[in-house]
């Protein structure tokens, strides 16, 4: 029974291909928009929690309250100290508490000067951890040690850049805030454009040549074990807040979970995500009028075949089931070549714009639940679309159906 | 004779209301979502340029090379500021100093931005007319007033930033000094700038010691004839001189207003352009529904073409007619369209100014209404084409034969 209902349905949408046609057009570019927009987004969305992701979970960043406008560690009232790092170290749960500097300076080479940030790295068994948290890894050279005086590590960025009309290679000499220093190694390029185009120094030398004694822009503090992470965070709160002299609630610094940082920032991506995918949206809404129209114009077309099969036995429920199963097919079928475009339209977007930013920042991807949930998606605007004509259908009276004239 | 192809039309669509409708509806939302849009577009458009002009296009601005942020290595000096107001061209200028100011009131803290600013003479009017904000309540900072400040418009509204508001005379700390609060100014608009607060140069230097003479803006006004464009350029290559620095190496920015508006215009209109490209779909969308409607249109009235053929109409009577009522779908939906968009785009507006954002108004130029709906007819127009040009050249006999 349900197969001629089916075969009714599609041999009544090939009779009319070209409505048929029309009418999936107009779902599937609304599809393939939505499709593209969020393979983008969530690519995106998902490059940026790994760049962050990379944290780690077991490491609290902690900072001095202030207006953040530049580099962390700008714009502070009371600013931390070497001497906050060290007791934060001694707390028990925390493996290590690392300060670092971060910093605008002026970068030199080949006559040309940039504005770079300049990160430190600390001495001893901490660098180990802080090139994890930071996510640093050699391309070519190596990175920093103890001792390195005037030697520095710079982003994957500066490797085949043109910023100075000349490459950077290991054995350069460039200047920063006026100081020579050697290129002894060069990042991976992570797609992370502050990591990527960071200036890293050791500690003792970054704070000779910022005049900076005891200043300490960030803390980051590794946990000895994960699970333990909100005690340590209290500790530390605890900590800074005599430190400070401070009451609680009344704390002018933070100490935040490395998710708290990431979700801001994926907070307003999706916000602004949203906005686009409800514009995008509209079109689907405008797809699934076109299906109701194209049903109801079908009803009307077909009001004595209606009447003819009423009148052979066909029940209110029978008409109803294939105008319904002709909507959602048209709505599902145009759903499909919409998946396809959308996702041809996202790789290659991608694609492009992985070629003129040269990086992998920008990558579509598509979760199972993407793709099936846009095709049960615009299955059910096609359905929905087409319940009130269905209805109107199964609603006709077979004598006035079979007296309908064209 | 035109009109009784359009009172034909008319009819036509007035006798598939249903099918009219949904097409009309299909446009219509289109053509909602694109007018908010621009709407909201024009809006800020219309705000840099009434603020732009306010300001003055004379104005010069020479910042540090790291921006509008608080970095603490980069900063303007007095002798580079002394240095700025010698140089031929340059009428007069002002300074001003910016920092994170921690704000105390109630045992609650804040942090936001501080700014010192010239209080008396030439000076203060320069800043005056950059800003152009009034006071909403209070008084002006004025000469030695040193421990008093100025606050933002939100310190007045309760649950902003504090759970109070703050009142003229109230002693709030900043930076755990004691500050007397003299005034407060007009909303500006959007949260950053309603929250800072504003002290004299002298006070500011009282409660940031370590930013004495680091300032992060200094305003400069070309003298009147003076080409504001130009004289950045000159005043660029100058002060790299004075500070002994390369081509290419200097570590502050010159702009003339006129270029940071330019920026700022050409920001906005990329990022309006590409949500309004976003919302162009749906009327690709739509244009696809009303040829769809219109080649239904032409299928059922096959009989009645042949007929009119018949009885001596031409391919392009038949064409104009259904050009015509295609056109006409689309322009009901543009007019239902740009109201709808008008209504939409005045509630986001309400919506956007309950939560601080008022610059974020929406701006109805009469371009955009006629434009919208012009658009429309056309979208309605063009899609009508290829239906209208097969109904037109229907054979007559054909026609009349159709079943």
């Amino acid at each position: 029974m349900l197969k001629d209902f089916f075969s009714i349905a599609f041999s009544s949408l090939r009779k009319r291909e070209l409505r048929s046609i029309l009418t999936m057009i107009g779902i599937f570019i609304g599809i393939a928009a939505i499709i593209s927009l969020i393979g983008l987004g969530e690519g995106l969305r998902n490059a940026i929690s790994s760049l962050f992701g990379d944290l780690g979970v077991d490491v609290l960043t902690v900072q001095a309250g202030g207006v953040q406008a530049g580099p962390p560690g700008t714009g502070v009232i009371n600013p931390l100290s070497i001497d906050d790092a060290e007791k934060i170290g001694k707390i028990a749960g925390v493996k290590e508490s690392i300060p670092r500097l971060v910093r605008s300076g002026r970068m030199e080479f080949n006559d040309k000067q940039i504005i770079a940030y300049v990160g430190s790295m600390v001495d001893g068994d901490a660098r180990k951890e802080i090139e994890r948290i930071a996510n640093v890894e050699a391309d070519t050279g190596r990175l920093l040690k103890d001792g390195d005086k005037y030697k520095v590590v710079v982003g994957g960025s500066y490797k085949n850049d043109d910023k100075f009309g000349k490459p950077i290679n290991i054995g350069t000499r460039i200047k920063v805030e006026g100081k020579v220093f050697e290129v002894i190694g060069i990042a991976k390029k992570k797609g992370n454009p502050i990591l990527d185009n960071v200036i890293l120094m050791n500690e003792d030398v970054m704070r000779e040549i910022f005049n900076d004694k005891k200043k300490v822009d960030i803390i980051a503090v590794v946990v000895k074990d994960k699970d333990e992470i909100s005690n340590v965070k209290d500790s530390i709160e605890k900590l800074l807040r005599k430190q400070r002299d401070v009451k609680e609630g009344e704390e002018d610094f933070s100490v935040e979970t490395p998710e708290n940082t990431i979700k801001t920032l994926e907070d307003t991506l999706f916000a602004v995500q949203l906005f686009v995918y409800i514009i995008a949206g509209i079109s689907l809404l405008v797809g699934g009028i076109g299906i109701m129209n194209t049903m109801y114009t079908s009803v009307v077309e077909r009001t004595k075949d209606i009447g003819i099969m009423k009148s052979i036995g066909a029940r209110n429920n029978n008409i109803f089931t294939i105008f319904l199963i002709e909507s959602g097919c048209l709505g599902m079928v145009g759903g499909l070549i919409g998946i396809l475009i959308g996702v041809g339209i996202a790789k290659s977007l991608a694609y492009i714009g992985g070629l003129i930013l040269s990086s992998n920042l920008i990558q579509a991807n598509f979760s199972p639940f993407l793709i099936i949930g846009s095709l049960i998606f615009s299955f059910m605007i096609g359905t929905i679309a087409g319940i009130t004509p269905a209805i109107q259908a199964s609603k006709l009276k077979p004598v006035d159906a079979l007296r309908y004239a064209k | 004779m035109n009109i009784d192809y359009i009172k034909y039309s008319l009819q036509n669509l007035m006798h598939r209301k249903l099918r009219s409708w949904l097409t009309i509806i299909s446009i219509l939302i289109g053509i909602t979502a694109i007018f908010a849009l621009v709407s909201f577009g024009q809006g800020l458009r219309n705000y840099v340029d009434i603020l732009a002009s306010e300001m003055g296009t004379d104005k010069i601005m020479v910042i540090p090379i790291t921006g509008l942020s608080l970095d603490e290595n980069f900063y303007l000096t007095k002798e580079d500021f002394d240095f700025l107001k010698k140089i031929k061209g340059v009428e007069e200028g002002a300074v001003m100093y910016a920092a994170g100011a921690q704000v105390e009131f109630e045992k609650k803290k804040k942090y936001v931005f501080g700014v010192g600013m010239p209080s008396e003479g030439n000076e203060k009017r320069l800043i005056k007319d950059m800003l152009t904000i009034d006071m909403s309540k209070g008084r002006e900072l004025k000469k030695d007033d040193k421990l008093k400040i100025v606050m933002g418009y939100n310190y007045q509204i309760p649950n902003k930033l504090f759970s109070k508001k703050i009142n003229v005379g109230d002693k709030i700390k900043i930076n755990d000094k004691e500050v007397d609060v003299i005034g407060f100014y007009e909303e500006v608009g959007n949260p950053s700038d309603d929250s800072q607060v504003y002290f004299t140069l002298e006070g500011f230097e009282e409660v940031f010691p370590e930013k004495k003479n680091k300032y992060q803006y200094v305003i400069l006004k070309a003298a009147p004839g003076e080409s504001s464009i130009e004289l950045a350029d000159k005043i660029k290559e100058k002060l790299r001189k004075f500070k002994g620095q390369d081509k290419g190496k200097e570590d502050f920015i010159v702009q003339s207003f006129d270029q940071v508006v330019q920026t700022f215009t050409t920001i906005l209109d990329v990022i309006n352009g590409i949500l309004v490209l976003i919302a162009l779909i749906s009327l690709v969308v739509a244009a696809v529904n009303i040829m769809n409607t219109m080649y239904t249109s032409v299928l059922e009235r096959t009989k009645e073409i042949g007929v009119m053929k018949a009885i001596g109409a031409k391919n392009n009577d038949i064409l104009f007619i259904f050009v015509f009522e295609s056109g006409v779908l689309g322009m009901i939906g543009g007019i239902l369209g740009v109201i709808l968009g008008y209504i939409i785009a005045k509630i986001g507006g309400l919506i956007a100014a309950a939560n601080g954002y008022a610059i974020l108004q929406p701006a109805f130029p009469l371009w955009l209404i006629i434009g919208c709906i012009i658009f429309a007819f056309m979208i309605g127009a063009g899609s009508g084409l290829l239906p209208a040009k097969q109904a037109s050249s229907l054979k007559p006999v054909d026609a009349l034969r159709y079943e």
